[in-house]
């Protein structure tokens, strides 16, 4: 590194800032030195080696790589690592922290809401997020919940019915 | 089991229920898909690992004049580049009698996409700058874009051995369809255009490729290992045994992920060249470019049927767009009229085809093969007969609907078949009676459609003669475990789940003690992979006759430890005891492995199973043959705005003839993904091109496959049925069948409620109210 | 897919943001990134530059996150507010429940919560959902910068698909719905799914209504013309008259003619059109029935 030094960047050789970032990811703060141009799914991905968030379309499209920031969904492929400075940021790897899993995560075991497995991740995160909002919602609000996040597999009719059973509302399994 | 059962069934020799199989079990990979755990091929890392990236075409047909390297090599991090120059220059593909691709293209670029250079990086970051630097001079020539001029005289010819475009021509016939058409009560022609759509798995296609004294190891996004094994060895000049292909966790593949992508062919070569691993991968531009998806064709078919709608005769002419390579083509273009034989039963039958070059992404397998939009024209046509006629759009299939123990036509020998029930109990959970009796509200309408596929292709991909399927499984040395070694391939659709549990079924074992590994040509027995919805039947016979293998074992080991003959014993759920005699104690099955392992050594069991003969004896009469076919129904009820023309889907329902089912949340689940991904073509999904040949809507904003919010509800029924003899304890298909009827559902369905016919796929908003337009038009000039 | 490199600058006040922009050749600013980032991913040009060279970003801009009340002036949407904020916002629920179903209706849930009204506006891209309706409740932007600020009406703001008439160093901060006599409004979005995808046409209305009669009336299109729109001749033709059927659908003539759209990929120039036609007059019967709900 040379020496030209700012109060929050270094710059490289190549005249590229690097910027030393703290983020909290599932109650850990992580300090790394990262590019401006690093985008926080490759954070996750390739700094801390938390692969469960998946890379899908880099595109905000298909909600692959959604993680919550500070509670709410968000497309990780479309957020710098820079701008996640200071922010709580909650990964699949973080939604059960004991050998216990989540609620969320039992249902979509018991209702056969994961074929491929790819978009989970992103899927349990929105819908997290959706029952923290809304502890009780209707099918449609399910719908709504998850739409930001694709799914090629399961045509998200058992998705949808495991989220409600989460919620705690009876639904009937095959 | 409770002593009291045990002894009941000791007594009366009932016949039991299983205790393993036709269970909800939970995903046995579920539980690290669900915390994020499980690695996908992007996921992984090696040490020293370089990234990699292919230079796709910008041009749809072109010359390569020059590439120049030397800029890219100058950026810091890059680390290799290659061209054709360093490549095998021996062609590939997936027919043999069409191999037609090289690694790197050599002379010519054949649409946009196609493979030009590979780079080779310390990340993937710069991977992007190297293939910017790279510079190619092209000549640009005139492209082939449309599939219906493309045997032109003024087209350029694409491949040298093709005149006239024509990669595939086929002509069958069967009967006198010509004389039954002409003598028919009723005839009539329709002419119905599919569009191009892709696969679309979630998970991008990537490979990370090792070669090491010379040995290849490649870790790939892949749906057969062993073929990956086979047409890369061959593309190397390498043994099979010195090339391993491992599948991690794949995110989904539909036929897009059957073929090599040139990942794995490039990152070998530059881990030769370099001595590293490299990760090579697709981002969702490249895979779009890349392709594979299903052909867009035009749908010609003529029937003669008799005044009750009864198939005197058929004749279909179909043309199809396959783009610049075979790719799965061959097969495709056979199952497109092969397959339409399989629900209605008619004696007379043509089937000509035509599959074209044209300078666009080679098209190949996917969801359903070739059959879904012909499937979907002949839906839509015998739905028009029925209108011609006044007949009632279910009694048309009853009418027509095929047997069991019944030949097509063509040759395809049908052992089960309840597609009769599929049909009655359609027509009772729609109510359809009431329905049709009452009318529905207004413009909302009620479509049907039936579909069948085959259970596994009879036949594999390049002609060999190795058994379809094999399997081992391995106890553990004191009982508690056992694992199942398998080539098959689990994608999403779970057949890793289902191979435990019906191995455990066979062994009188508990699913739960149940472990797998699959999908690596090292260190499982051979299977030739997830297509053709074939692994639940074929490999499902390997693992119930290594199970059965384990079972013999068990009971022989038992019957010494009991002091009673093994024919007296029964083994089920980890419990051994003695049908005759109910007051001896029970033994475990851990007890007797363990003992097994201090007698004989390592407890294994193994299966294999291999296809008998089928099929006929004319050109292409061996694909679609399959040791048995799924059968079912699909109905869907729809609302239309007529202003807008925005198609609304309320409900849908699914019966299905899928014999024994396995685990029948997975089963549905199948149904659930086959049928909207069906949906999503039938009114939504489309590639869309420039006219240059150049994707508009390679992205997921654009290319809209549905949202969660555009889908309906859903029913699904099973007919109880397990009596085809060609399935392990009567298993058939579901993963592709299940989008047979649906395109030909929905478009019903939207007739029903609007009174027009759109004949082209997709259904969109636009082209119903266009339809709509021109109906009122018409009235009113009237 | 990667972004190119560029530098990044996260000022604490709107003044800084301003200062950075003038000072930097090259730099635009980060707001939600939804926008910016694909344009970057995909190497399209930014502000008409082929790729920026800084970006400023309102992450520590606090002030510019609010959605207020403010008595005398109506409500305040800082230009950093959400998408989901004004989906979400019980002043907005309150008073003007249309504007959050447009922000509702927008991409989906995880895109709402990262992009901004200001960057909806600012991208200038003629399908953008929240200009529609904020033109129809006659929304005022304030522009600031180092040198000063000024307010304009929303729908002078825009110049072009892409462009604005911001000036460098400018920074759209507020949105104002001011106090109005509009008894009601309403925003239809037509789109070709139902959730991630960009408004085939988008249309919004604004209307007062006094004893069966429109007495004044906002029309406003998305979708159909390089900029957000507003539809004189269908208020022209609408004011002073009674609600009609017939009435409508002469409007809904109207704006069929009225708008300027044209052939997509994801719709034909006559078909939106007519889409026009049909959602002028689901917005204007919508918007007396329901008010602003």
């Amino acid at each position: 590194m040379s020496s030209m030094l700012s109060e929050k960047f270094l710059i490289d050789n190549d005249g590229i800032q690097r910027f030393l970032v703290t983020i909290n990811v599932n109650g850990i703060d992580y300090t790394r030195m990262v590019k401006a141009n690093t985008v926080l799914v490759n954070f996750l991905r390739d700094e801390l080696d938390l692969t469960g968030t998946k890379r899908g379309c880099e595109m905000g499209d298909c909600g692959s790589c959604t993680v919550l920031v500070d509670g709410k969904p968000m497309n990780s492929c479309l957020m710098l690592a820079v701008e996640a400075e200071g922010k709580q940021i909650i990964t699949i790897e973080g939604v059960s922290t004991s050998e216990n899993l989540d609620v969320l995560q039992e249902k979509f075991l018991e209702y056969g809401a994961i074929q491929c497995g790819y978009c989970s991740a992103g899927m349990i995160l929105s819908a997290k997020a959706l029952l923290t909002r809304n502890p009780h919602p209707t099918y449609e609000e399910v719908q709504e919940g998850i739409s930001g996040n694709i799914c090629r597999c399961t045509g998200y009719v058992n998705i949808i019915r495991a989220i409600l059973a989460a919620s705690g509302q009876e639904v009937e399994n095959y | 089991m409770a002593t009291d059962e045990r002894e009941q069934v000791g007594k009366i020799y009932a016949p039991r229920p299983y205790n393993v199989i036709g269970k909800s079990k939970p995903r046995i990979d579920g539980r690290e898909k669900a915390t994020g755990s499980g690695k996908y091929c992007g996921d992984l890392r090696m040490p020293n690992m370089l990234y990699g990236k292919i230079l796709q075409s910008p041009y749809a047909h072109a010359k390569i004049l020059n590439i120049d390297i030397s800029e890219a090599l100058k950026i810091p991090g890059v680390v290799d580049v290659i061209t054709s120059k360093d490549a095998p220059s021996l062609k590939y593909g997936l027919s043999p009698a069409r191999y037609d691709e090289n690694i790197l293209c050599i002379e010519k670029v054949l649409y946009v996409g196609d493979k030009v250079a590979a780079v080779a990086c310390v990340d993937e970051e710069t991977c992007y700058k190297a293939i910017k630097a790279i510079k190619v001079d092209y000549e640009p020539l005139k492209p082939v874009l449309d599939y219906r001029t493309a045997m032109n005289d003024d087209m350029p010819q694409l491949h040298a051995d093709f005149p006239k475009n024509i990669n595939t021509e086929i002509h069958q016939k069967f009967g006198d369809p010509d004389e039954a058409i002409k003598n028919a009560y009723y005839s009539s022609t329709d002419v119905f255009v599919g569009q191009r759509t892709y696969q679309c798995p979630i998970e991008p296609h990537s490979a990370i490729s090792s070669w090491k004294e010379g040995k290849l190891t490649i870790w790939s996004t892949t749906q057969t290992v062993h073929y990956f094994q086979h047409y890369i060895a061959r593309e190397f000049g390498l043994k099979m045994g010195d090339v391993r292909i491992i599948r991690p966790l794949v995110g989904g593949g539909f036929g897009g992920k059957l073929e090599p992508t040139g990942l794995e062919y490039c990152g070998a070569i530059i881990s030769k060249r370099t001595g590293r691993p490299v990760k090579m991968f697709f981002d969702r531009h490249e895979m779009f470019a890349h392709n594979r998806g299903r052909h867009q064709g035009t749908y010609e078919i003529t029937t003669g049927v008799d005044k009750n709608g009864k198939l005197l005769g058929v004749k279909c002419d179909f043309l199809l767009d396959g783009g610049a390579y075979t790719s799965l083509g061959i097969a495709t273009a056979y199952y497109a009229g092969g397959l339409l034989t399989l629900t209605y039963d008619f004696e007379n039958y043509e089937f000509n085809l035509r599959r074209m070059y044209t300078n666009l992404p080679a098209c190949g397998a996917q969801r359903g093969h070739g059959a879904p939009q012909p499937k979907y024209a002949f839906e839509s046509h015998l739905d028009n007969v029925a209108d011609a006629l006044g007949i009632d759009k279910i009694e048309i299939r009853r009418v027509n609907s095929r047997q069991s123990d019944t030949v097509t036509i063509n040759g395809f020998g049908i052992q089960s078949c309840h597609l009769g029930e599929c049909i009655d109990k359609i027509h009772e959970v729609t109510d359809w009676e009431k329905k049709r009796k009452e009318g529905l509200p207004k413009n909302h309408g009620l479509g049907v459609a039936t579909g069948s596929f085959v259970s596994g292709a009879g036949y594999p991909m390049y002609r060999n003669d190795l058994p379809q399927a094999s399997c081992m499984i391995r106890v553990n040395e004191d009982g508690t475990a056992a694992t199942l070694y398998t080539m098959s391939v689990d994608i999403g659709q779970g057949s890793d789940t289902v191979y435990c549990q019906m191995a455990a079924e066979a062994m009188g074992y508990r699913y739960e003690n149940m472990k797998i590994v699959s999908g690596d040509t090292e260190t499982t027995p051979h299977d030739f992979g997830a297509y053709s919805s074939r692994q639940t039947l074929m490999g499902g016979w390997a693992c119930k006759r290594a199970g059965e293998d384990i079972k013999a074992k068990i009971l022989e080991t038992a019957g010494f430890m009991m002091h009673l003959p093994p024919e007296d014993l029964r083994c089920e759920d980890g419990k051994i005891y003695s049908m005759s005699r109910p007051k001896v104690d029970s033994i475990t099955f851990e007890e007797a492995a363990r003992k097994y392992f201090i007698i004989k050594g390592p407890l294994v069991g193994t299966g294999v199973y291999s296809v008998p003969r089928l099929g006929g004896y004319f050109k292409g009469a061996a694909v679609a043959t399959s040791p048995a076919y799924s059968f079912c129904t699909q109905a869907a009820e729809v609302a239309v705005d007529e202003e807008t023309g925005q198609v609304d889907i309320l409900h849908a329902w699914d019966v299905h003839d899928a014999g024994q089912i396995i685990n029948p949340n997975l089963m549905k689940g199948q149904v659930h993904g086959a049928f909207t991904m069906g949906l999503s073509e039938a009114v939504s999904e489309q590639v869309l091109f420039t006219d240059a040949g150049k994707i508009i809507n390679p992205d997921l904003a654009n290319y809209r496959v549905l949202t969660a919010k555009d889908m309906c509800t859903f029913s699904n029924y099973v007919i109880d049925a397990a009596d085809d003899p060609a399935g392990p304890w009567g298993v058939k298909e579901v993963g592709e069948g299940a989008n047979n009827p649906t395109l030909g559902a929905i478009r019903n369905a939207i007739k029903d409620a609007t009174g027009v016919s759109v004949s082209t796929l997709p259904i969109t908003a636009e082209k119903v109210w266009r339809a709509l337009r021109e109906k009122k038009e018409a009235e009113a000039s009237k | 897919m990667y972004l190119p490199d560029f530098d990044y600058y996260a000022p604490e006040s709107v003044k800084g943001v301003s200062e950075m922009l003038l000072e930097r050749e090259g730099s635009v600013i980060l707001s939600g990134g939804t926008d910016l980032m694909t344009k970057m991913k995909n190497g399209l040009p930014v502000n008409g530059m082929a790729a920026p060279k800084a970006l400023i970003s309102l992450k520590n801009v606090h002030r510019m996150k609010k959605i207020e009340y403010v008595k005398g002036k109506g409500v305040v949407i800082g230009g950093a507010a959400t998408c989901n904020d004004i989906a979400y916002s019980e002043i907005l629920h309150e008073r003007y429940n249309s504007v959050s179903g447009a922000a509702q209706s927008m991409a989906a849930n995880q895109v709402r919560n990262a992009g901004t009204v200001a960057g909806n506006i600012v991208a200038a891209v003629p399908s953008a959902d929240m200009p529609p309706i904020l033109i129809a409740l006659n929304a005022e932007a304030k522009l600031e910068s180092a040198k000063g600020e000024r307010v304009l009406p929303l729908e002078e703001v825009f110049a072009g698909p892409g462009r604005t008439v911001l000036e460098r160093g400018e920074v759209l901060t507020e949105v104002v719905i001011p106090d109005q006599a509009m008894t009601g409004s309403a925003y239809f979005k037509y789109a070709l799914r139902k959730a991630g995808a960009l408004a085939v046409v988008g249309v919004a209305a604004a209307l007062q209504m006094e004893g069966g009669v429109i007495k004044d009336i906002r029309v406003a299109f998305g979708a159909v013309g390089p900029v957000p729109m507003r539809a004189p001749k269908v208020e022209a033709f609408l004011k002073g008259k009674e609600a009609t059927e017939d009435n409508l659908d002469a409007a809904a003539d109207i704006a069929r003619q009225e708008c300027k759209p044209i052939t997509d990929h994801r719709a034909s120039e006559e078909y939106r059109r007519d889409m026009v036609g049909v959602f002028t007059k689901r917005a204007v019967k919508k918007a007396i029935a329901q008010g602003h709900n």
